[in-house]
């Protein structure tokens, strides 16, 4: 005779419940209105913040370097000179510094932004006078660079 | 774990000033682990062994250690500061041990969580930062007059 009714009454029942909702509930305890308390409705938040938390690393790039890009067209404005010709005229004239730098020296250097957007207004006009004096215009000053070979 | 979610700081040194790099951060050095019990075997070969000599390198740390019935080992660590770290040193070996309270020695008692910038300046402009001519596109020239102040001069800002 084989004894089965033992080994019925062994039952496996679930003991952390309570932790295991805790888990997801306090990534939720900063949320607005029910989906701070109530699991169903915290587990569906809290997993979309996660997908967005990663998703927003790359829109951070973006969003970075639009923010810049806007702060340096209104500095730059003031002094007269818009933003791709600010841009292109730096870059022509090897002067490497990225749209970030631009942004914190367009804040907190004025002066050091104005000698910049003066540097790329005479290169500018360095350029035209090259294009259009066809040879007759002596080269420009600015307009020279360093080769790297 | 969303930025929001989770406590962050900017950097900033102990006290806003340079004296704390050459101050040790560390003040108090509480270990307790079991005279018997195999979890505190790595605690006992470390208090042996190698606690003295750190209490020599280390003179402005007050080092306790305090053998009592306990099942899992800890260190604490309170710093000038007075932030309280605690480790639980469980079946660690007496070198793992040695090195984590040495790393302990040389953290300052800021919160280890996340750093918002690596860099942070109490003078963030040399020039003068912006002044109100800078703003002139988006006002009326009639209410510029009698404005010459610098913005930025008595402000504090995090760069």
């Amino acid at each position: 005779m084989v004894f089965l009714t033992t080994q019925l009454w062994l039952r496996n029942r679930l003991t952390d419940r309570y932790w295991r909702i805790q888990e997801v509930l306090k990534h939720a305890r900063h949320f607005r209105g029910r989906k701070n308390r109530c699991y169903r409705l915290a587990v569906r938040a809290v997993v979309r913040a996660f997908v967005k938390c990663t998703k927003a690393r790359r829109l951070k790039k973006r969003n970075l370097r639009t923010l810049w890009i806007n702060r340096i067209t209104a500095a730059s404005q003031e002094h007269g000179v818009r933003y791709p010709v600010f841009i292109g005229n730096l870059v022509k004239c090897q002067v490497e510094l990225n749209r970030k730098v631009l942004a914190d020296l367009a804040i907190y250097e004025p002066k050091t932004f104005k000698s910049l957007a003066a540097l790329a207004k005479r290169r500018r006009e360095e350029g035209f006078a090259a294009a259009l004096g066809e040879g007759k215009e002596p080269e420009g000053i600015f307009s020279r660079v360093v080769h790297y070979h | 774990m969303t930025a929001r979610g989770t406590s962050s700081r900017f950097l900033a040194s102990v006290l806003h000033n340079g004296l704390g790099r050459y101050v040790q951060q560390l003040q108090r050095l509480s270990l307790s682990l079991s005279r018997d019990g195999p979890s505190s075997r790595g605690a006992r070969e470390f208090v042996e062994r190698d606690v003295t000599d750190f209490a020599r390198r280390n003179p402005g740390v007050v080092i306790y250690v305090n053998p009592r019935r306990c099942s899992v080992p800890k260190v604490v660590a309170e710093y000038v500061n007075g932030a309280v770290r605690e480790e639980n040193i469980q079946g660690k070996s007496a070198e793992e041990i040695a090195t984590l309270v040495q790393k302990l020695a040389d953290q300052s008692g800021l919160d280890v969580i996340r750093i918002r910038k690596p860099f942070h300046t109490d003078n963030p402009s040399i020039q003068g930062g912006p002044t109100v001519p800078i703003l002139a596109a988006s006002l009326k020239p009639e209410r510029l007059q009698g404005f010459t102040e610098p913005l930025f001069s008595e402000i504090q800002v995090e760069m």
